[in-house]
């Protein structure tokens, strides 16, 4: 029974090759990219699945009375909460305080280096591969290192009780490796260190205070612990311990599993458009398919009652077409399978992978989605198998023995909704994509209020050997540019737009009554000359008035505005309650775009460092005259080559920074492109098999038609009338839901486009021009066809 | 007795109205006889045949198939019924494209309970007395309209009914293919098959031992 069954189906399947074939392409390709969007968000949450009890564990969020929020807080409030409040398990600091080098050998490396508390495993019960996590923090020169790092110094081997040698002076024992950790796990780290270590730090004993905030703080609580009560104590230790709590509007435990939702605002855009979009494709997948096999149903009817005539029961017809179905659907999942090994997943780690980490899949770990693809595979062709069938099914024989289409309730209204939902979402899609094109078009091409071409940035932070070789290396390198023709300004800094530091302090005008939290950066006298960047009023730094010691700051309009000031004659940026003198506003600079366009101006302080300070500055940016970059680029990188330093220097022309801040955005973009594609590229397959279908049963109305005269232009028209009447609905929904997505998501860009008329239009067209050409080949072919011909088949 | 009609009828409603298609029809039919139903077109003889078949419900009176009672049986026990007593031949074949000649005749053996080699049997000896052989790989497109019904015979012959009911079997056929088919259903009520055919020609209606005349649904 089986094996005729699958012979009849292999029949099938090759009688109706073209539409076969049509089939597994855009199967294949759908469930290929659904299958790529599910493993994704499956990495994403499955990132963190080896915390235990992960419900339990909370970080600290700090929201101040500015409404910004924050993940830092200040080293010792933690103790307190540990030490006050019974609902406590454990609590950890998982902080950095500048990365380590770490020399093994000859080889010597940086990692991102965090420092925690020793009961940072009693929190986070993250694996390990080598050491115990019971012990593998009791020692204060121990370090756990992750995998990736292990493999990098040891390679394959146990390095438990190997000594590294951290910053040329400490000698750490290697106490554990984790387990590897997935890149889109909470946790990006490198090697972990006990905190106990900071103790003989002077400047960190000096900055861990109450007033610094630099650390997460992480808890693990008891399972019916009352939130909002703990809360409320943690308000409480704030009042009492912090020297200024009125900034602190509220300080909350967060559940911890939505800490990367919080820290990139955009992964979460991207784990639900990724959803939706998984699940836009396969519902047009599904569409399509069921399209295409209602039309094929028609042909079937005659054969469907003969069936049952010798004996078949429903049962069986169901079974038979679900397994011609089940061996599309199956196939083209092997071929999507090997689509997505070979093209979609190192395409999904080249858009996001920069930001996010690249995924590897792996069968032994990641079988759940291969098994997720199997049942997708047998729901897809149930659905396609059987809801097509049911409506034939129920034709009673004697009706169906006719094959008389008519036999069939009239279900046209139906069949024509998929396609409008398909075009809908394809339009959807279109439009999305052309939106978002123009969106980062403009954040791309806006005026920044600096100019960025012609400027090159060095790379300067490079950890020297000899610092003070290195400072006069640079001061006679700086010498040399100034007096190089082409050079028209340097500057040195440490920030450059696309990289200013999340870093900022409370600052507070006690005539105007105002709390601004400013952006802090520290830059010589060349910056805002370099960049271009106008005063508003005051002057630009000067190094033969400014001292760094006197703390000159530049204050950007939107600070000037933001504390209230017409002037800035003799004003100065203080901290509230603040008994020093505070620091000289000598200029006011207009606002210019620091860090991208999806963030707004802030208020913005640039503290006075001198240029020649090189351990104070991390870029060396020269503006230098169109067409000479060459020759002053070789002087700059030569010069640092030689310096003696752990760090290799690099440098990147300013232009470039600024367009990778758009990376991830252009990765999204990317993204929506290939999947606008897709879908009209799936839609326009599943029409261009309704249409030949149709031609087909049409061939005797076509040759009649022909016989008694009508011309070939109005066959065309006859045959895709009703599909580009289709279309045009399909655009009427879709518009307004892509305007309503649109706008939501705009609206998260500080600077956004707004809207126009000519995005639908365009969107609307591309769809017609793409159905209209699909049609168009079909409809030719049958309309060109020997009329003589098509009448004798009958 | 065979089957056993009594006071059919049957309509559809069209604007309204009730259209009979068939009235007041009452038949007996004993085993062995072969019948021919003729009339004008649109007379209601497909229509008869496909309710005796029971492809097709009837509104009102009773029929009784081997003393069951076909118009109080459920649908499932009426299929179960013509599956098992029941061969149709019909004028346009109804072949299955997809399957060889061999595989059509084995088709419906594969609904019931048989083994591997008996069907292999079966078809084996259908294709030898129907001297098929030779095709029985072929599909039905590479088959003449003649050979293509022999077929259609064989098929509804392969899983041993009582009864054939063929609707002009033979509408699509020249007259020397005609013939052929005649003589063999001739033949096979000689062996003992019931055969009911519907037929428009006086000559073919000849080898029936019975005419049954139907005029818009009634029978004269
Ligand atoms: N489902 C239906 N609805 C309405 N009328 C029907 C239906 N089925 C059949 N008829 C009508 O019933 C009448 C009898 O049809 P039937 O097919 O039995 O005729 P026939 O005697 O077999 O004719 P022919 O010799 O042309 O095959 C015809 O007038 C037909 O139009
Ligand atoms: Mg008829």
């Amino acid at each position: 029974m089986l094996t005729n069954h699958l012979k009849l189906s292999l029949r099938n399947l090759w009688k109706n090759r073209m539409l076969s074939t049509l089939n597994l392409l855009g199967l294949s390709i759908g469930i290929g990219s659904v299958l790529t969007l599910i493993f994704s968000v499956y990495a994403y949450y499955t990132a963190d699945s080896n915390l235990e009890g992960q419900e339990h564990i909370y970080y600290l969020k700090t929201t101040g009375t500015d409404g910004l929020s924050f993940v830092d807080n200040v080293f010792p409030l933690l103790d307190e909460i540990v030490k006050s409040s019974p609902d406590v398990i454990a609590g950890t600091h998982v902080h950095g305080w500048g990365n380590m080098w770490l020399k093994k050998g000859d080889l010597e490396l940086q990692e991102r280096t965090d420092y925690v508390d020793n009961d940072f495993f009693k929190v986070f019960t993250l694996p390990l591969k080598y050491g115990d996590p019971e012990t593998a923090l009791n020692k204060k020169y121990s370090i756990i290192l992750t995998d990736r790092v292990s493999q990098k110094i040891f390679g394959t081997k146990n390095p438990v009780g190997e000594t590294l040698i951290a910053d040329d002076s400490l000698h750490v024992t290697v106490t554990g490796v984790f387990e590897p950790i997935s890149p889109y796990s909470t946790f990006r780290l490198g090697v972990i260190l006990p905190n106990e270590l900071l103790r003989d730090n002077p400047t960190f004993m000096a900055n861990s205070g109450w007033y610094n905030s630099f650390t997460p703080s992480y808890l693990r609580l008891r399972p019916n612990t009352d939130i909002s009560q703990f809360n409320q104590l943690v308000y409480g230790l704030v009042q009492k311990n912090y020297p200024d709590p009125s900034t602190v509007a509220s300080i909350k435990a967060m559940p911890h599993a939505d800490m990367r939702m919080d820290a990139i605002p955009v992964v979460k855009t991207i784990i639900h458009g990724s959803i939706a979009v998984a699940c836009f494709v396969l519902l047009i997948v599904l569409v399509n398919l069921l399209n295409l096999n209602t039309s094929t149903m028609f042909r079937r009817i005659k054969d469907i009652a003969v069936r049952k005539i010798l004996g078949g029961s429903k049962k069986s017809v169901i079974f038979q077409f679900c397994l011609e179905n089940g061996i599309l659907v199956f196939l083209s999942i092997l071929i999507s399978g090997v689509l997505f090994l070979a093209f979609l997943l190192p395409g999904i780690n080249e858009a996001y992978g920069a930001d996010f980490g690249k995924i590897s899949f792996n069968v032994t770990k990641d079988y759940p989605v291969v098994l997720y693809a199997f049942g997708l595979g047998i729901l897809v062709t149930l659905v396609v198998g059987i809801l097509p069938t049911l409506r034939f099914i129920s034709v009673p024989v004697s009706t169906g023995i006719k094959g008389k289409i008519e036999a069939v309730k009239s279900n046209f209204l139906l069949k024509n909704s998929f396609i409008i939902l398909q075009f809908s979402i394809a339009i959807l899609f279109i439009c999305v994509a052309i939106i978002l094109n123009s969106q980062i078009d403009y954040m791309k091409e806006a005026p920044l209020g600096f100019e960025r071409e012609h400027i090159v940035v060095g790379k300067i932070d490079l950890d020297y050997r000899d610092a003070d070789a290195a400072v006069s290396n640079f001061e006679a390198l700086l010498n040399r540019l100034q007096a190089d023709p082409y050079v028209e300004s340097i500057s040195t800094s440490d920030v450059v737009p696309s990289d200013y530091p999340f870093r900022y302090s409370p600052f507070y005008d006690a005539n105007t009554k105002r709390d601004v939290r400013m952006r802090r950066a520290f830059t010589d006298d060349g910056y805002l000359e370099t960049l271009k960047i106008p005063i508003v009023t005051g002057r630009d730094f000067d190094e033969t008035i400014d001292n760094a010691a006197d703390n000159p700051v530049i204050i950007n309009r939107t600070a000037m505005e933001a504390l209230g000031w017409n002037t800035i004659e003799g004003k100065r940026l203080k901290y509230k309650d603040d008994p020093s003198s505070g620091f000289p506003v000598v200029g006011v600079m207009e606002d210019f775009h620091y860090q991208n366009m999806q963030y707004a101006v802030e208020p913005l302080v640039h503290f006075y460092q001198d240029k020649e300070n090189l351990v104070a500055h991390r870029f060396l940016s020269v503006r230098i005259m169109p067409g000479h970059e060459k020759s002053v680029e070789e002087l700059i990188a030569s010069e640092f080559e030689n310096m003696n330093s752990r760090r290799t220097y690099s440098q990147e022309v300013l232009t470039d920074m600024v367009g990778a801040q758009y990376r991830l955005i252009d990765g999204i973009l990317k993204t929506v492109n290939i999947v606008a594609l897709l879908t009209i590229f799936i839609s326009c397959l599943g029409m261009f098999g309704l249409i030949s279908f149709m031609a087909k049963r049409r061939v005797k109305e076509i040759g009649i038609r022909k016989v008694l005269g009508a011309g070939i232009f109005k066959i065309i028209v006859l045959l895709s009338k009703d599909y580009i009447v289709l279309v045009g609905i399909a655009a009427l929904v879709a518009f307004p839901i892509a305007g309503y997505v649109m706008n939501t998501w705009l609206g998260s860009f500080a600077y956004s486009i707004s809207i126009q008329w000519w995005m639908f239009a365009l969107s609307g067209l591309i769809a017609f021009l793409i159905t209209g050409f699909t049609l168009g080949l079909q409809a030719v072919k049958s309309a060109l066809a020997n009329p003589v011909k098509s009448l004798r088949t009958e | 007795m065979l089957l056993q009609l009594n006071n059919i009828f049957k309509w559809v409603q069209q604007g309204g109205q009730r259209v009979f298609l068939l009235k007041d029809i009452n038949l007996q039919v004993e085993e062995g006889e072969f019948i021919s139903v003729m009339g004008p077109s649109g007379s209601g003889k497909s229509t008869l045949l496909n309710v005796i078949g029971m492809l097709d419900d009837f509104d009102e009176g009773e029929y009784e198939f081997l003393d069951e009672p076909v118009h109080q049986l459920k649908e499932k026990h009426r299929a179960n019924l013509y599956k098992q007593y029941i061969g149709f031949v019909f004028q346009a074949y109804h072949l299955i494209d997809e399957l060889t000649v061999y595989e059509n005749l084995e088709m419906p053996l594969l609904y019931k309970k048989h083994s591997g080699s008996e069907r292999k049997a079966m078809v084996a000896d259908m294709l030898d007395r129907f001297n098929i052989v030779g095709k029985k790989d072929l599909f039905p497109t590479q088959l003449s309209g003649g050979q293509q019904q022999l077929v259609g015979v064989a098929r509804a012959l392969i899983s041993k009914p009582k009864l054939i009911l063929a609707d002009e079997p033979t509408g699509n056929l020249n007259s020397a293919q005609g013939e052929e088919i005649m003589t063999l259903f001739k033949a096979l009520n000689d062996e003992g098959v019931t055969i009911i055919q519907v037929t428009h020609s006086e000559k073919n209606a000849e080898y029936g031992k019975r005419i049954v005349n139907l005029l818009d649904g009634r029978m004269v």
